[in-house]
């Protein structure tokens, strides 16, 4: 498969010291959708300007769409297509007037341009205020519109930063449902996120960034697993005397397969391989113990726990709140 | 060269339509000379009758003072011309400029030619206001043309100050501020306001290395006395060098802002 992205012990150091990237190495196949997950300042938007060709690298080799980027900016700005965490729109002009001066600086004609803006406004469901400034913009229209405007010129490879920050759910949720109607369409696709959930959901492969180095990298599911199995959570009764609770760790413990329980309050938490297995087994157990259950739950790993591993902390969100209203009934038609 | 020209007249299009979708904007860079030419006309009328002022051969305070509202006009806008730089760097329009497959030079280009059509627009304006209030111009319409080009290309070039300080403050009052200080002493410090026999010694001196008296005088000259190309190459000369200064500086900070 083509590699769309290569990086090679890439790294970035600011004048005044900073190592914003540091020794970064990842490729990116064709038709992938790649996320970097991390947190704020982990070094996600250096990394993603360089490879648009807006920040020189310090060191390093960085490869999109099989040209070394800082020498040959030109044919790498033509084949990508980027959405920066902080829009580019031109709030003077109108959602069509944006969209059409970005699709003549892609080199397309006035009847083109025009065409392929109406295109685009109608995929993203901008057609009622494609003649509006674009000033007066809901964050989720604007996010929108400028979605339309990196793929104007068709790019076969995406770079989005941050795509939701700031959006509410309901508009997150359609510009994923976006997202992956576009990489369906064999549109490749990097992305940058703090939210884990985003990550889970879109991508087919990730890196967790952490100050500047990828601390770990693979599919949602792989790092889950790594981590470890589910979680099954028992709680006692409140009026549960500490024998009892003692007795029922004992029990549970002796349980193949499952690690070393946590003890909170009445409740243990218990590291086991399947919890659909587990469940009723232990349930058994308890109950031929003759220890009362008051309630059972079970969980699976997130990112979360996958972050908090290789880095020793959880994931640090901050999140600027842009309201957004307007729910996106469309989803992306095919590329022609 | 063709595809850089096609390239900045699309950016030279967005540029002029952005000024023309704040009407406010125009309606006010219009108002501004018109107001300079009413307010000092008045102040200064008394000024054409004398005689020391009369052996210059002015006609009037009005013949006189037009061709300095012509070039502060324009200097206005070139002082204002590093705003929208800020704003295209706060709102990553340079950005998506930038990662277009577009040279760098066309997004420059792009700003200087709208630059100019607006000075060009606003000097034209200033002169219709001019001929109204009762001023003529010596040289006629080719004269009044050879005036509007010599202030827009020295606009242009003044303009240039403005993006340099735009690029490495990327602050948009501070570009303000720092535009009106460099430009209004060199305004007050010229012979825009007083001929040159009248004005202080010192201020005579600091008038000759002045490239706005330059501007102002060759656009006098055209105006009240005649066609002057002797004078007016000495002008263009100073623009040029002055040119070489301000562009330069200009776009080696784009390049720095943009790397």
């Amino acid at each position: 498969m083509a590699k769309l992205i290569e990086v090679e012990g890439l790294t970035k150091v600011y004048p005044d010291g900073t190592r914003a990237v540091d020794d970064v190495s990842f490729h990116v196949d064709a038709g992938e959708m790649f996320g970097f997950l991390g947190p704020n300042g982990a070094g996600k938007t250096t990394m993603i300007r360089i490879l648009v060709t807006l920040l020189p690298k310090t060191s390093g080799s960085a490869k999109v769409a099989g040209v070394e980027v800082s020498e040959d900016p030109d044919t790498v700005r033509r084949s990508i297509g980027y959405a920066a965490q902080f829009i580019g729109i031109d709030d003077d002009l109108s959602g069509h007037e944006n969209l059409v001066l970005q699709a003549r600086l892609h080199g397309m004609g006035k009847a083109e341009a025009r065409e392929r803006a109406d295109e685009l406004l109608e995929v993203f469901a901008l057609t009622t205020v494609a003649g509006k400034r674009a000033a007066g913009f809901s964050g989720g229209m604007r996010r929108r519109l400028d979605l339309a405007q990196s793929l104007v010129h068709r790019p076969p490879l995406l770079f989005l930063d941050e795509p939701t920050t700031g959006l509410d759910p309901q508009t997150r949720n359609a510009m994923w449902r976006h997202l992956e109607e576009l990489n369906r369409d064999g549109t490749t696709v990097f992305l940058t996120t703090q939210y884990l959930e985003e990550a889970d959901r879109l991508c087919s492969r990730l890196a967790i960034i952490d100050q500047g180095r990828i601390v770990v990298e693979g599919s949602p599911a792989d790092l889950k697993k790594e981590v470890g199995g589910d979680v099954v959570t028992l709680s006692l009764p409140e009026d549960t005397d500490p024998d009892t609770l003692r007795r029922a760790v004992e029990a549970v413990t002796s349980f193949p397969g499952a690690g070393d329980p946590t003890v909170f309050d009445h409740s243990i938490s218990l590291p086991v391989k399947d919890a659909g297995e587990a469940l009723s087994a232990l349930v058994r157990t308890l109950d031929a113990a003759g220890i009362p259950v008051a309630r059972l739950s079970m969980s699976s790993p997130t990112l979360d726990e996958v972050f908090l591993r290789h880095t020793g902390e959880r994931m640090r969100v901050e999140d600027t709140n842009t309201r957004a209203p307007s729910p996106m009934s469309r989803v992306m038609r095919g590329r022609r | 060269m063709l595809r850089s020209l096609g390239e900045s007249t699309i950016l030279f299009q967005r540029n002029l339509r952005k000024l023309l979708r704040v009407p406010m904007m125009v309606f006010f860079s219009l108002f501004q000379p018109l107001l300079w030419l009413i307010l000092f006309t008045q102040i200064f009328q008394r000024l054409g009758e004398f005689p020391q002022f009369q052996r210059q051969g002015y006609d009037s305070y009005l013949m006189f003072f037009a061709p300095s509202v012509l070039t502060m006009t324009v200097l206005t806008s070139a002082f204002q011309s590093g705003m929208g730089m800020v704003t295209d760097l706060e709102t990553g329009m340079l950005d998506k400029f930038l990662i277009s497959p577009i040279r760098r030079s066309s997004v420059l280009l792009g700003k200087v030619m709208a630059d100019a059509f607006r000075m060009l627009l606003q000097g034209g304006m200033v002169l219709v206001i001019a001929l109204l209030m009762g001023a003529r111009i010596e040289t006629g319409i080719p004269g009044a043309i050879v005036m509007l080009v010599t202030a827009a290309l020295f606009g242009i070039v003044w303009a240039g100050l403005s993006n340099i300080v735009a690029l490495r403050t990327r602050h948009a009052e501070l570009t303000m501020m720092i535009g009106i200080l460099l430009t209004f002493p060199l305004l007050f410090l010229s012979t825009a306001m007083m001929p040159e026999g009248l004005l202080p010694g010192w201020l005579e001196t600091v008038g000759r290395f002045n490239p706005v008296s330059y501007v102002i005088d060759t656009a006098r000259a055209f105006m009240n006395f005649g066609y002057d190309w002797g004078q007016l190459g000495i002008t263009l000369g100073v623009i040029a060098v002055v040119g070489v200064f301000t562009l330069t500086g200009a776009t080696r900070a784009f390049r720095r802002a943009t790397s």
